[in-house]
């Protein structure tokens, strides 16, 4: 097994680790730790993929900028989750249920 | 990029950097400005592409795609209408007026980035910053049902940007590159399309989740139900179509699905838009909130889009542009008259509403007007899309399709009904109170986009001949 393909298996473990964590929490909180590992997942791949084809000035390049990008959704985010324990009391997405039809 | 419409973008970022150090002593010139910007913008745009010569021509001197010239007059209207209408529709002493306008203008600034960009990274980062805009557009009046649409938006767009990311690390490894050309070279070249198609199923799947289409649409109906009035006009009508359906449509051209080379993916999409239409329109008949109802409306049109981007044939990509138009014009008015109805009768539960027809004739009749378009009633724009996605449908041998989305048709037609019936007709109940029409300010947008949808159906041959121009430089 290449150091590549091991890449590659970590990655989609990641993803999957990340994906579990957010579906059987309930808590806000954990499921932005679970959002943050598949996108640090996602990361993860596209530098793989920058040094598998010899590209890694280009996808260092697109890593900073994703890393900026996405410290601001996440900054988003945690406000979001700031407001909502302030409003309703409580960090749990079950009882988020004010809006049905 | 799109060099020759970068101004487009910049403009109304300057504006969004300058509305913050305007007096706050004078919180009408945030609205002065914003306004402004939007104005000039689409009067550039009308002289650009209105011209009585470059419409006589056929539109071929338009510059760079005519898709991207087109949508962003589609976001600077949408936007326009949306600015002047929070400019009378927010209270005197709203404390954070300059914030609302300066994300307003960052929005229209990143739907501008989105729809100009040709490579898959900068579509990416647009996409991004749109979505941070549109929390904290959602939740700019502090209520809890903001709150809580805003978070249900953020859990879901988040994890379509991851996998948007892998997406592109999947094209990074394939193509080498991530330009809209590589993708378009790649397709058309013998190479097995394998590897590609994988990284481009990865991307849409992101798309389709930013564009609310069926399995993914849990997000859509809390975050309009709960976004601040304004803004979910604002949302409904352009953020969604342009940073979901838009991506959709876009790298669905670039992979000639016509051709038949990534067949799977083309005939999944085609079933994901199906389901849509389904999902939505049988979902908005049992809904007792009019901005809830509209939200379904909205995931159910959204799937005729994805349904013919699915199929992408030009034809298909005819309809597909110009349901994308339509859409954004007839669910702008939709959701401003309920944000009219909001203000003047205090309440959008459908089971407390009725009879308003009396008192708020210019809101019940353009509502009217919009719905027989979102419909498809003849003469108007929603008949001449749906008819020809309906066609492509049935030319290129998708019968059941076909035949399907022609009877969801009609049972939009039945919601929409359902929902003039309980707000604008029908008796109205004793406990509610006197709800007068609203200001001619607040009526100007829906009547402008009003006489649009007409003027679009009436002078359907133009506007065909534009989008046709349009397809078919992105096509080929």
């Amino acid at each position: 097994m290449s150091a590549f393909s091991l890449d590659w298996y970590f990655i989609t473990l990641l993803i999957f680790v990340g994906l579990y964590g957010m579906l059987v929490s309930r808590s806000i909180i954990r499921q932005l730790i679970g959002l943050e590992i598949v996108s640090k997942a996602a990361m993860l791949a596209v530098i793989s993929a920058g040094a598998l084809t010899s590209n890694l000035m280009l996808a260092q390049a697109l890593i900073i900028t994703m890393i900026v990008v996405e410290v601001v959704v996440v900054a988003a985010g945690l406000a979001l989750l700031v407001k909502a324990h302030r409003l309703s009391g409580s960090a749990d997405i079950w009882k988020l249920d004010s809006l049905k039809g | 990029m799109d060099k020759g419409l970068l101004a487009y973008l910049y403009i109304p970022l300057f504006t969004a950097v300058v509305i913050p150090f305007l007096p706050k002593s004078k919180p009408k010139l945030a609205d002065l400005f914003a306004n402004a910007t939007l104005l000039a913008g689409l009067a550039n745009l009308a002289w650009l592409c209105l011209r009585p010569s470059v419409i006589a021509s056929g539109f071929i001197s338009v510059p760079g795609n005519g898709l991207s010239l087109l949508l962003v007059g589609l976001i600077y209207l949408v936007a326009l209408c949306v600015t002047f209408f929070s400019a009378n529709y927010l209270p005197e002493a709203m404390p954070n007026r300059g914030a609302y306008y300066s994300l307003l203008m960052v929005s229209v600034a990143a739907m501008c980035g989105i729809v100009t960009t040709s490579d898959f990274f900068t579509l990416y980062v647009f996409i991004e910053v749109l979505a941070v805009t549109s929390f904290a557009l959602i939740t700019v009046d502090e209520t809890l049902g903001g709150v809580e649409g805003a978070l249900k938006y953020f859990l879901l767009t988040f994890p379509a940007s991851a996998l948007i990311m892998a997406g592109i690390s999947i094209l990074l490894l394939t193509l080498g590159s991530l330009s809209y050309e590589s993708l378009r070279t790649a397709m058309s070249s013998g190479l097995p399309a394998g590897p590609v198609t994988f990284g481009v199923a990865l991307m849409m799947l992101g798309f389709l989740i930013k564009s609310g289409v069926a399995p993914f649409h849990t997000w859509t109906p809390d975050a309009y139900q709960g976004a601040y009035a304004p803004v979910s006009a604002h949302l409904g009508g352009i953020v969604t179509k342009i940073s979901g359906v838009y991506a959709v449509l876009k790298t669905a051209t670039l992979m000639n699905f016509f051709d038949g080379r990534a067949q799977g993916l083309s005939s999944g999409i085609m079933f994901l838009g199906m389901l849509s239409i389904a999902v939505g329109a049988l979902a908005a008949l049992r809904q007792k909130d009019f901005k809830r109802m509209l939200a379904f409306s909205s995931i159910s049109q959204v799937g005729y889009i994805v349904l013919a981007a699915g199929l992408g044939t030009p034809l298909a990509v005819i309809g597909a542009i110009f349901h994308l138009f339509n859409h954004a014009t007839f669910k702008t008015v939709l959701f401003l008259n309920s944000a009219s109805v909001e203000r003047s009768a205090g309440t959008t539960d459908m089971t407390k509403l009725g009879g308003l027809e009396h008192s708020m004739p210019w809101t019940s009749w353009t509502s009217v007007i919009a719905l027989l378009s979102t419909a498809g009633v003849p003469p108007l724009s929603g008949f001449w899309s749906k008819l020809l996605i309906i066609l492509a449908l049935w030319e290129s041998g998708f019968k059941t399709y076909a035949v399907l989305a022609l009877l969801f048709s009609i049972v939009t037609l039945a919601y929409f009904m359902m929902m003039q019936k309980k707000v604008f007709f029908g008796k109205k109940p004793a406990e509610a109170g006197a709800a007068p029409e609203v200001s001619p300010q607040l009526l100007a947008p829906a009547v402008l986009m009003s006489a649009i949808i007409v003027a679009a159906g009436l002078l359907f041959p133009y506007f065909y001949s534009y989008v046709r121009m349009a397809a078919e430089r992105i096509i080929l």
